[in-house]
């Protein structure tokens, strides 16, 4: 704390007189009606305690003064010094007091839900932390549920999830650096690590981007998300995001960076690796052996989320010479009287899906099934037996549906949605060749990526033997000696 | 840096406007052509398409229009692709090759030559090279792509898959796809064969679905042998037991059936399992080469019909003693047929000489097919019994001891 003798800029400095601090933090902060003031006595002087009310819980503080408040009369010299040393040091059973002297602080302290108690003629104030915890519980984490493994989820609030972390990683080496960011929001951030483990350099790196960052406010994650992140114009995500204690802890001892925001479940994870999103964390807490086989079929599942609906354009309009004879027979079957050409037939029942999908995320969960009853009739049914597509379109589509539906980071599944639909209009107007020269395309962009820094195909360009063992498989812990980072 | 990525961008972008792709067509703008025929014509060719009615063929509901799921378009030129182009005027739709199953010539064509039709049909970059070349045997082709198949939805799929079957079990049909045909052709020590069909029944009936109404189809389309090519031109038919000495000899023969007579006098069905020959070339005093064919069976009984004691060792070894004494004189005999009276080495016997003495081959590279006509070969089999079924005695054996 600054000593009331260096006087910095002298219109900020709180005043000696009570009133004057009242209109003070009044000019300030408007005569907002949350804001309460409760004067008191200690002895002969008068002091008060601003708080903001639902923000902070201000009870145990004035039992405290009221329990004490003959310890006031007893002293002999009433200087403000003395009585707030004396508050300070005896009377306040908190854990968190300090002192403030300026304005822009008392501001700070009481928007993040302190208490001030400022004591006629002193010029400087206590700031107790009386912070409202008031808050959901720890609850499931919705987004990537687990058979087996822990349940719990992040909440909104930032402390109780970097304690959430602790909880798992007994570890003094595990740092948490807090700052603030946005002009308006001033919200809680902390970066997390474990010292040895993060590299260093990619620490720095990101220190770096966040003092860079101007934001005017941030509410999610994503708000921070989009200023750290390498490339703004990749359909990749190359940071990670989790709502799980688990994925954090394990990714912080990989050697990872967590970015924990106030208000919001969701924790950023740098930095992030293509291979990461086809982790799910129950490969950790199934056996190995099943761990990789289902490990494969998220890969499948992405290269068919990404490439059914272009791969039956392309040969159905390009090269029918590919497809088996009795195959093509009985396609060209369901095609007759289909008015609309491939592509075309392809794209309505991709939009009708993604409508649907759309329709369906915000709707209550009773609405919700009937919009997918309605959909599935409009979708399957209807549209085959009214001869707008064909059957074998609807198999390719709810194929590429489901499929993305097996990845297990939802920000891959967004990004393979649009690819889906550019693969889709390359394959129509240049048949499998121009989906291959896609596909290369594909593959230079992602090797160009870097996450804070770091090769997004590390593990696979840069080659890392090392890191094979938990790349497309999982080999048993016995097999694995070695994690990411320290190869 | 930002001027290379550009570069190489521009540079991949530049690869799309190269393409051949441009060529889009919907499945529903194509006529599938499932079987092509070629008959000789006064102007030319007469081409006969088999084509898929895609509304009857591919659908998987049942719900009848009433017409046939393939039909036949017929048309005149003076090369394949002229009469294939002029067929445009009949078609509703574009004709799309490249899924045709079996290729038919008419008899008079094959006889005349069909290495110029086959030059479109090899030069077209349009075909898959997986369909069958057929004769139609005593007939044009168009008769063979006009009869109504049961069974199967499309004749040409009927026919596609009766070749598959009868050469993996009977072996007495060829199975020659466009790429063999016309390296046996080419090169200068073999002739090639194709498969013969021929129509069962009268024609009349066969162009109707009433052909398929019946319990027993009044027309049917059967395989008739094997013919012999002499160059591109056919020269001769071949029935059904030196079809099976072909294929035996070209090491063709999956499994196929047959039967001999036992030791005891009576007889042994057997079916073969099976099948390997090799061909061996011997140069004699007079540095003249002899062949000797060596085929090693393997083969399990399947019928006994008589009083054979297959209790005994011996009685096995005589059924197998019985079977290579049959084999070496069958094909001794077939083989001898062939070079006397069609003069065309569909062996390949100069093309194995060809590469076991490149320097002797020069000699006869020449004339070989008068060389071919006195060449001495030998044919040596070696046949095991491996299994007798899941009876040991004759029936008519048990019987009699009772």
């Amino acid at each position: 704390m600054t000593p009331l003798e260096q006087t910095p800029s002298p219109q900020e400095n709180l005043p000696e007189s009570l009133s004057s601090m009242i209109e003070g933090i009044q000019a300030r902060m408007g005569k907002s009606a949350d804001i309460i003031y409760r004067f008191i006595s200690l002895g002969p002087l008068s002091a008060v305690i601003i708080f903001i009310e639902g923000l902070s819980e201000p009870q145990e503080l004035i039992k405290a003064i009221h329990k004490d408040a003959n310890l006031f009369h007893e002293i002999d010299e009433f200087h403000p010094q003395t009585c707030l040393k004396l508050l300070q040091e005896r009377t306040l059973t908190l854990g968190k007091v300090g002192e403030i002297c300026n304005y822009t602080e008392a501001e700070n302290e009481l928007l993040s839900g302190n208490t001030i108690v400022f004591i006629e003629g002193s010029r400087v104030a206590l700031s107790a932390g009386t912070e409202a915890l008031k808050q959901r519980g720890v609850e499931d984490a919705v987004s990537q549920s687990v058979v087996r493994g822990p349940r719990e989820g992040f909440t909104e609030s930032l402390r109780e999830n970097t304690a959430l972390i602790r909880r798992r990683i007994h570890n003094p080496k595990l740092r948490i650096e807090e700052r603030r960011l946005g002009e308006q929001t001033h919200t809680n951030i902390a970066v997390m690590y474990i010292e040895g483990n993060a590299d260093p350099i990619v620490l720095q790196e990101l220190r770096n981007r966040l003092d860079k960052a101007r934001l005017d406010s941030v509410l999610e994650s994503n708000y921070i998300e989009e200023v750290i992140q390498d490339k703004h114009y990749s359909p990749f995500p190359t940071v990670y995001n989790t709502e799980r204690p688990d994925v954090t802890a394990s990714a912080l001892l990989e050697g990872r960076i967590a970015i924990l925001t106030e208000g919001t479940p969701f924790v950023l994870v740098v930095p992030a690796l293509l291979v990461q999103f086809f982790q799910s964390s129950e490969d950790y807490y199934q056996r190995s052996d099943f761990a990789s086989l289902v490990r494969l079929l998220r890969y499948f599942c992405f290269a068919v989320a990404l490439l059914t609906p272009s791969f039956y354009i392309a040969i159905t309009t390009f090269h029918q010479e590919m497809i088996p004879t009795t195959l093509l027979i009985s396609l060209i079957g369901q095609r007759e009287g289909i008015p609309f050409p491939a592509f075309l037939e392809a794209f309505i029942m991709e939009i009708t899906f993604e409508v649907l999908r759309e329709a369906g995320i915000r709707l209550p969960k009773s609405i919700g099934q009937s919009v997918s009853i309605v959909g599935t009739l409009v979708i399957g049914q209807a549209a085959v037996d009214a001869g707008l597509v064909s059957a074998a379109m609807v198999i390719v589509v709810s194929i590429t549906a489901i499929a993305n539906f097996a990845l297990p980071a939802f920000n891959v599944g967004i990004s393979v949605r649009m690819l889906r639909f550019v693969l889709m209009a390359i394959a129509a107007s240049f048949g499998l060749y121009g989906m291959i020269i896609a596909m290369i395309m594909l593959g230079l962009h992602l090797c160009s990526l870097d996450s804070v820094g770091v090769p997004y195909m590390t593990s696979l360009a840069p080659m890392r033997w090392q890191s094979q063992k938990d790349t497309f498989i999982r080999v048993s812990r016995r097999g694995m000696k070695k994690y990411f980072g320290r190869n | 840096m930002r001027g290379r990525r550009i570069l190489t961008l521009l540079l991949l972008l530049s690869l799309l406007p190269l393409t051949g792709c441009w060529s889009r067509k919907e499945l529903n703008d194509l006529a599938l052509v499932m079987a092509l025929g070629i008959d000789l014509d006064p102007e030319g060719y007469a081409v006969t398409v088999q084509v898929m009615n895609p509304s009857e063929a591919g659908n998987q509901k049942g719900a009848s229009s009433g017409s046939l799921p393939v039909a036949t378009y017929k048309s005149v030129g003076k090369t394949v692709p002229d009469a294939l182009q002029r067929m445009l005027s009949l078609t509703p739709r574009m004709l799309y090759l490249s899924h045709i199953r079996v290729l038919v010539f008419g008899e008079a064509l094959a006889r005349s030559g069909v290495s110029n039709a086959l030059d479109y049909i090899s030069r077209d970059n349009q075909l898959r090279t997986d369909f069958y070349l057929l004769v139609a045997k005593n007939a044009k082709a168009s008769t063979v792509l006009e009869v109504i198949t049961p069974f199967e939805h499309i004749p040409a799929n009927s026919l596609y898959s009766s070749i598959l079957v009868s050469h993996k079990k009977w072996a007495a049909t060829g199975k020659v796809t466009l790429q063999q045909f016309i390296t046996e052709l080419e090169r200068g020590g073999s002739n090639p064969i194709m498969s013969g069909v021929q129509l069962q029944g009268e024609a009349a009936d066969a162009e109707t679905t009433e052909n398929v109404r019946s319990i027993s189809p009044k027309a049917l389309i059967e395989h008739a042998g094997i013919a012999v090519f002499k160059k591109d031109k056919l020269v001769g038919w071949l029935g059904e037991p030196l079809s099976k000495t072909v294929n035996y000899t070209l090491n063709n023969v999956d499994s196929t059936a047959g039967n001999v007579p036992d030791p005891n006098g009576g007889t042994a069905g057997f079916i073969v399992t099976r099948a390997d020959t090799s061909m061996k070339i011997r140069l004699n005093e007079q540095d003249k080469p002899e062949f000797t064919v060596r085929l090693d069976i393997e083969a399990n009984l399947t019928t006994v019909e008589g009083t054979l004691d297959l209790n005994k060792p011996s009685s096995i070894v005589g059924i197998e003693k019985n079977l290579e004494k049959r084999f070496d004189d069958r094909f001794s005999s077939d083989i001898r047929m062939i070079q006397q009276r069609y003069n065309s080495d569909i062996f390949g016997f100069g093309e194995a000489l060809h590469r076991q003495y490149p320097h002797l081959w020069k000699e006869y590279r020449e004339h070989w097919e008068d060389s071919f006509k006195t060449v001495k070969v030998q044919v040596q089999s070696h046949v095991v019994i491996r299994r007798i079924g899941s009876v040991i005695q004759p029936l008519r054996r048990e019987l009699e001891e009772k």
